[in-house]
């Protein structure tokens, strides 16, 4: 079940990415492109099949997943960035890309570089799973999640203020679809006090985040194409 | 509400006896599918009958009134009142009329009224008989929520039962809602031809004014709030389009 989410995630977020290159060689929003990229590239390496490949290539000692954790790092700055502006809450923006989100980011990522050094990470295994279990990789996780969750969590107030407003029906409800995925990347921080099970219930969240973020920035660009299309289509008939 | 659909038959009948529903809907311009789904279901809309009957020549506003529900718009038309009579000119039209009145031209075409129904007229025509809490008392009689009521009137529309509760409501006669809604024009609500110029003529100078600038005020919070809301969507779309 979880594998049909997984690679459901990866051919959407790969599509999107591939419907936005005509733009994107048009010079329209490249970081769109790049956003989109990013999000595919973390959906690859947290499925099985390709992690284990990769982290063959790069010395079997899970060195994937830490670059795993860094992308994805790297997407929430980029994405919390873009959306921050997008939906014009300069207080979610100062949190992300100010001096405290800044410090944010880069306290979250020393701790987790040190923590992943700190482990006997030999064997490739997706998510580190098969690795002796201890406090390391407990706080190792609860880091990959914290920072996705911070970025959020600046993200969640502007974006749900600006639901709330009339505007496109299909704008509205990709916000709403990106505002879902936002708020599943900060349930995920209560990924601990899931008892072992509903353990099936982690990727359940992981994934439908990606997947509604996917899918909401995807909607909010397919609104403004339609809207962009009717409105030439008025000015021709004019 | 709606019209049930025997009444509605028997009606039809009565003005088109050798028509067939085909007919009728090429006459009239409700599309077939439309009219037979209200059929079906028993509930035929107002604004078919409104349709069919100008088509036959009928005066839609007497027709409505032979159906049970609307049993209100039978008997001595009750004349509009002044208020109701100028809330449906529209804003543009009451700034030309202000123009007129203070600056007189000779040789200047006089100002012919927009026909009703305004961009605005439902909500112009709901406060012109509002004595202060019509609101409240439409929700009572009829049971609608204050804030569903107040989006009919963000939205310009009022569906005719609604307009009948809420003259009933405020006390005036029962067609100034469907004349505001734009059900039926004025003429076939049987307003007198040049009611609505008559009564802004009697507005004093400064009435006149104030009046204007209101609903000048209004339009202008509507319109800044549509600006508004699209430098919202566009300030999005830039960013994440």
């Amino acid at each position: 079940m979880i594998a049909v989410l997984q690679w459901t995630t990866l051919s959407v977020c790969l599509a999107l990415t591939a419907l936005r290159i005509p733009s994107a060689i048009r010079g329209e929003n490249r970081m769109m492109l790049v956003l989109f990229a990013l999000i595919s590239l973390d959906i690859l390496l947290s499925i099985e099949g390709p992690y284990l490949l990769i982290d063959a290539w790069l010395g079997n000692v899970n060195v994937c997943n830490l670059l795993l954790r860094f992308l994805l790092y790297g997407t929430l700055l980029l994405m919390g960035i873009k959306v921050a502006k997008a939906f014009a809450s300069p207080g979610g923006e100062r949190a992300i890309r100010g001096p405290v989100g800044l410090a944010v980011l880069g306290a979250t990522a020393v701790l987790t570089a040190s923590f992943f050094f700190s482990m006997d990470t030999r064997d490739s295994t997706v998510g580190l799973n098969d690795l002796d279990p201890g406090p390391a990789v407990d706080i190792y996780a609860a880091l990959g999640r914290f920072y996705p969750g911070y970025v959020a969590a600046c993200l969640v107030p502007g974006m749900w203020r600006s639901v709330r407003r009339s505007g496109p029906a299909l704008l509205r409800a990709a916000s709403a679809t990106l505002l879902l995925g936002l708020g599943l990347l900060i349930v995920s921080q209560v990924f601990p006090l899931i008892p072992a099970a509903f353990a099936w219930l982690r990727p359940l969240i992981n994934y439908s985040a990606a997947l509604a973020s996917a899918l909401g920035l995807g909607g909010i660009w397919l609104s403004k194409v339609i809207a962009r299309r009717a409105s030439r289509a008025v000015m021709s008939t004019q | 509400m709606s019209l049930p659909s025997k009444a509605f038959q028997r009606w039809l009948h009565g003005i088109a006896p050798n028509t067939s529903t085909a007919d009728v809907c090429r006459f009239s311009g409700v599309k077939r599918t439309t009219l037979a789904q209200q059929l079906v279901r028993g509930k035929v809309a107002e604004t078919s009958l409104v349709s069919i009957s100008r088509a036959f020549d009928v005066n839609p506003f007497d027709a409505l009134a032979q159906f049970e529900a609307y049993a209100a718009l039978r008997g001595t038309p009750v004349p509009p009142t002044a208020a109701e009579l100028i809330s449906q000119v529209s804003t543009m039209d009451l700034l030309r009329a202000v123009v007129e009145r203070s600056e007189p031209q000779d040789g200047r075409p006089p100002l012919i009224l927009a026909d009703t129904p305004h961009a605005t007229s439902v909500r112009n025509w709901v406060d012109a008989i509002d004595g202060g809490e019509l609101r409240h008392r439409v929700s009572d009689a009829t049971g609608i929520a204050p804030q569903n009521f107040s989006a009919h009137l963000t939205a310009n529309r009022l569906p005719p039962e609604l307009a009948l509760a809420t003259s009933r409501a405020a006390g005036v006669g029962p067609a100034g809602g469907l004349v505001a809604s734009g059900l039926v024009t004025e003429s076939e609500a049987g307003w007198p031809p040049g009611a609505r110029r008559e009564a802004l003529d009697r507005l004093s100078e400064g009435e006149l004014a104030l009046l204007a600038s209101e609903r000048l005020q209004a339009r202008g919070k509507t319109l800044r709030r549509q600006e508004q809301e699209a430098d919202h969507t566009n300030r999005i779309w830039e960013n994440l389009g």
